[in-house]
């Protein structure tokens, strides 16, 4: 039908409210909409309308809509190459290094071929910082001091976090208040936006400045037969807006930590900063050998694990 | 129960194969009760272990999760045959003879076409899960043998509905033939009765046959 | 035809279904497929639209019950199930006869609270009815109360289960509208009292006024404290369920599994046996999945509403009316009351929830407005908590109400010699009563946000 309509109207499947984390989405919209006069339309749907966020892949496969967003570590199984993206202690600097980084990751054959499964195509990334922790009670001194404490941790950070002892406890992230408030947990691990979101800064008594060890990789995608569908100018349109749409959410990001440190000031939360050895010690533990078991187990499925993960690290050093 | 005059207008094929259906539906009820015992149990594990023991159960979440298709799913068809899916009957229960008949018997047909097509859909759910890969956020289990509870608890709702469209039929054709294997409505008196019934047990409600007809 | 416009048609054919009989859950799952179907043909073409859409449709069962604070359900209804094994009922009434006979229609005031504990834990409003009107009404009647008066409060001391926790239907409200389930919880505990009062108010006026239920006098403070152990395993079921979810110590299933452990001691102790067990289990799973399908069924619809855009669409409507929000929300309750006469609460909430919900919200100022900002002068959150709170009472009130109030029958049933027209009769001060909290929980909301708030 798209030959003869000039108009297209993309359905967009997001999770949550509008937030710091799909602002480029929002931003891409308007951009598309303006490059070709209203004619090519992106119509978001928050609030899980569309899909479960863990379902997002499986509408994007089944053509019931034309573009959404997904957190790999939802399931690593659904997407397994993009995993080296949330290995610990991978030691990404900031969010413009890892959106380089995602870029490059993205057009690697291996990934886009594993995407491809689901009919999807990787349009950008939407970079988060490192998940550090928000905690209740006395503040750990030492790395050492995580031994024992019950934490909420996913994917690679929960098992990062195992190799010092910590004992990740499942909580869903809305009931992570109560968790920390009640002692369920001692401490949860997000991102700062999320940290605020789901307002782990009420309970908690301190924060963790640089653990830092690791994050989440969640990427945008689009169905490959509607992008295939599309007209020239509509193609181009699209694409020629990623770069200005994730300018954009860099920039709304960074409004998050002029949020994030005064909140932190404000709800008296004590900021703590490991010794350098000790981060060393940590990553020793957790890096490399968790490095290696990944390598091991993807290569077993065939994906070409220890190039991803060269890739990775060239890209950062 | 049920068991009428044996005269040679029983439909015998239809009262064994209902007979044959019903045993596969108790037993998918029965491991779905069972599965809720074992998810409370579990789930005192966890409490205790993680509030006494620091010992959490890793992945509690995500097994409880997984798991939960067998109930939430298991006694689909039971529900069914003995009609406690809920529905408005202010209207159904002023009709009579024929026009009941046909009234139910479009209602099933109209249940059995969308049971069909979520056969069909939640079979491509678990095909996925299976052929493309799929796992659980926290403890990475995988979603496919959840995910096939579905459809195969579907597809035996199916089959009952099959037997309901053929049991309603039969009606319609003779209005005042014996009901056999479908749910009839009760008057609220009626279905007063039958509370009190089952508060009281004086009707034990068996693991066999528990039609209302 | 719009995608909008489909959604409007597609809503029609529903109401038309369910109206007529069709079973509820898959009334919805029908008419969300179809709609499905529909949408994606208008985009796909016929062919692909019709795969799409019935793919589409296939992800919604699994994905959406295979949801963790959904799990809770199955353990909130074992202890339902588990709770006449128990044996709690008779133990109940004699410690609140004993404490409470002496007031002017103490013996009913006592009926109310013991059929509102027992309620409250079994979640069976019409089973509590049945069981108290062997255990009460003859009480009643040997010392003199009226036959309207005992039937009735036995019909509406069952009605207010739903309030205290545990709940499954404040559960269910709680993940349809995506507010924490611990929290919905928590708010129904103290309208659940409130209301408990307000009964309790209406009955010492009137047997005072009308002298029909003479007090009960004569028991010593030795035999009141010898009827507390009886009451001690209801109690525990409820501090454990409201002490763990308000202090934060368990996840709501946690605290059910909890709940339903104590229970399933008490009753083995009670001499319950293997059999029963399995029974009580049996019955559990045939309630649990008909109300997973109930969700999910509706789900299947509410996610073609999503394609449609129609929940966006009927909040601007109801936001763009004249009338002022309290107005329109005094009109929403009434609707609920009457709609509450046809069907069961359950179904009616989640058939009605999808698109009453935003609109609710939308005319409070949003899911996010702060309370200063507000319409109700509460914030998002709360409003939607107390909204729940109001819906679920609404809900209640249709038990005793005619033309189907399913527990004045079961009274009736129970006792021959009570006319149903009688209970009715004799339930008519409890409706009054039931007016009066609802507009006591619509004039003071802290009522209900009180307890969710500091929690
Ligand atoms: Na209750
Ligand atoms: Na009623």
């Amino acid at each position: 039908a798209e030959t003869f309509a000039q108009d297209v109207t993309w359905n967009v499947s997001l999770w949550g409210k509008r937030r710091a984390f799909t602002e480029h989405i929002e931003k891409l919209a308007e951009l598309v909409d303006q490059k070709t006069d209203g004619g090519f339309k992106l119509n978001l749907s928050y609030g899980e309308a569309l899909s479960k966020s863990r379902e997002n892949l499986d509408g994007i496969s089944i053509g019931a809509f034309e573009m959404a967003q997904f957190c790999a570590s939802y399931h690593a199984d659904k997407n397994p190459t993009l995993t080296v993206l949330e290995l610990p202690f991978l030691g990404v600097p900031d969010l413009e290094t890892q959106v380089a980084l995602d870029k490059e990751i993205y057009s690697h054959p291996a990934v886009q071929k594993d995407l491809a499964r689901w009919n999807a195509k990787l349009l950008m990334s939407s970079p988060m910082p490192q998940y550090n922790f928000v905690g209740k009670g006395d503040a750990p001194k030492s790395v050492s001091d995580f031994e024992g404490m019950r934490v909420r941790a996913l994917g690679g950070v929960g098992k990062a976090m195992e190799t010092i002892g910590a004992v990740p406890t499942t909580v869903t992230a809305s009931e992570t208040f109560q968790a920390i408030d009640s002692g369920t947990v001692r401490a949860a691990s997000f991102a700062p936006h999320a940290h605020l979101a789901f307002k782990t800064v009420e309970a908690g008594s301190w924060w963790t400045t640089n653990l830092n060890p690791g994050t989440v990789n969640c990427p945008v995608v689009i169905n490959q037969d509607a992008y295939a569908a599309l007209p020239d100018n509509y193609k181009e349109a699209l694409d020629s807006s990623v770069d200005e749409a994730i300018a954009h959410y860099l920039a709304t990001y960074k409004k998050v930590y002029d949020k994030w440190y005064p909140t932190l000031d404000e709800m008296k939360i004590e900021q703590i900063t490991f010794e350098q050895s000790e981060i060393d010690a940590f990553k020793e533990k957790a890096g490399k050998p968790l490095w290696d078991e990944w390598v091991k187990e993807m290569s077993a499925k065939g994906i070409p694990a220890q190039e991803l993960l060269d890739m990775v690290q060239s890209k950062l050093n | 129960m049920n068991a009428g005059p044996a005269s040679s207008e029983q439909p015998r094929t239809y009262i064994r194969f209902d007979g044959a259906l019903g045993v596969i539906e108790n037993l998918f009820n029965l491991i779905a009760a069972a599965s809720i015992l074992v998810l409370m149990l579990l789930a005192v594990v966890q409490v205790v272990g993680r509030t006494a023991f620091n010992w959490p159960v890793p992945g509690f979440i995500d097994i409880t999760e997984q798991a939960m298709a067998v109930f939430a799913f298991g006694g689909i068809a039971y529900c069914q045959r003995v009609g406690d899916h809920i529905r408005m009957e202010i209207v159904l229960g002023q009709l009579k003879g024929r026009t009941l008949w046909i009234a139910e018997f479009v209602g099933v047909v109209l249940i059995w076409l969308v049971i069909t097509g979520l056969v069909y859909g939640s079979w491509f759910h678990f095909q996925r899960s299976w052929l493309l890969g799929d796992s659980t956020i926290d403890i990475g289990l995988p979603t496919w043998p959840s995910k096939l509870v579905v459809p195969v608890a579907l597809s035996l709702l199916w089959l009952r509905l099959v037997l309901q469209i053929y049991g309603y039929w039969r009606l319609v054709r003779n209005p005042d033939a014996e009901p056999i294997a479908v749910p009839v409505i009760h008057d609220v008196a009626e279905t007063a009765k039958h509370e009190i019934e089952e508060a009281f047990g004086e009707d034990p409600a068996e693991f066999g046959r528990g039609e209302k007809a | 035809m719009t995608p909008f416009d489909i959604g409007l048609i597609m809503t029609g054919v529903l109401l038309v279904l369910v109206v007529i009989g069709m079973r509820v859950a898959f009334a919805a799952a029908l008419v969300g497929m179809v709609g499905l179907i529909a949408i994606f043909s208008m985009r796909l073409g016929f062919e692909k639209g019709v795969i799409t859409a019935l793919k589409m449709a296939g992800t919604v069962p699994h994905s959406k019950s295979v949801t963790y604070s959904l799990s809770v359900l199955p353990t909130f209804i074992l202890i339902g199930f588990l709770a006449f094994y128990a044996g709690f009922t008779r133990q109940l009434f004699e410690a609140a006869k004993r404490w409470l006979g002496w007031l002017p229609g103490g013996m009913a005031v006592g009926t109310v609270f013991a059929t509102a504990g027992f309620a409250a834990v079994s979640g069976a409003s019409v089973a509590t009815a049945a069981v108290f009107s062997r255990v009460a009404i003859p009480e009643m009647l040997a010392v003199g109360y009226s036959k309207r008066l005992s039937s009735a409060v036995v019909a509406a001391g069952g009605t207010l289960a739903s309030l205290i926790p545990p709940s499954a239907i404040l559960v269910i409200y709680a993940i349809l509208v995506e507010q924490s389930v611990a929290k919905l919880l928590i708010a129904g505990f103290l309208p659940g009292i409130f209301s408990a009062f307000i009964y309790v108010i209406i009955i010492i006026g009137m047997s005072a006024w009308r002298g029909d239920a003479p007090p009960v006098h004569g028991f010593t403070w030795g035999q009141r404290f010898a009827s507390v152990p009886g009451t001690l395993p209801i109690v525990s079921v409820v501090a454990i369920i409201f002490g763990s979810l308000y202090y934060g110590i368990a996840t709501p299933t946690e605290a059910g599994a909890l709940g339903a452990f104590v229970v399933l001691v008490t009753a083995i102790v009670n001499g319950m046996r293997g059999r029963q067990l399995g029974q009580a289990l049996h019955e559990t799973a045939k309630l649990t999945v008909m109300i997973f399908t109930l969700i999910w069924g509706v789900l299947v619809y509410v996610r073609f509403l999503g394609f449609a855009g129609l929940p966006e669409a009927f909040k601007e409507f109801i936001v763009a009316l004249e009338f002022s929000p309290w107005m329109t929300l005094v009109i929403i309750l009434c609707a609920y009351a009457v709609l509450g006469m046809f069907i069961d609460a359950i179904g009616m909430l989640v058939l009605t929830l999808p698109v009453v919900y935003p609109a609710v919200m939308a005319l409070n100022g949003g899911e996010f407005v702060s309370a200063a900002d507000s319409s109700f002068g509460m914030s998002g959150e709360l409003c939607a908590i107390w909204f729940g709170i109001l819906v679920v009472k609404m809900a209640e009130l249709c038990l005793i109400t005619p033309p189907i109030g399913l527990n004045c029958f079961v009274v009736a049933g129970v006792r021959p010699d009570i006319p149903v027209q009688e209970v009715f009769r004799g339930c008519m001060p409890f409706f009054v009563a039931d007016g009066l909290t609802i507009a006591g929980l619509v004039a003071f909301p802290a009522i209900v946000t009180w307890l969710p708030s500091v929690m």
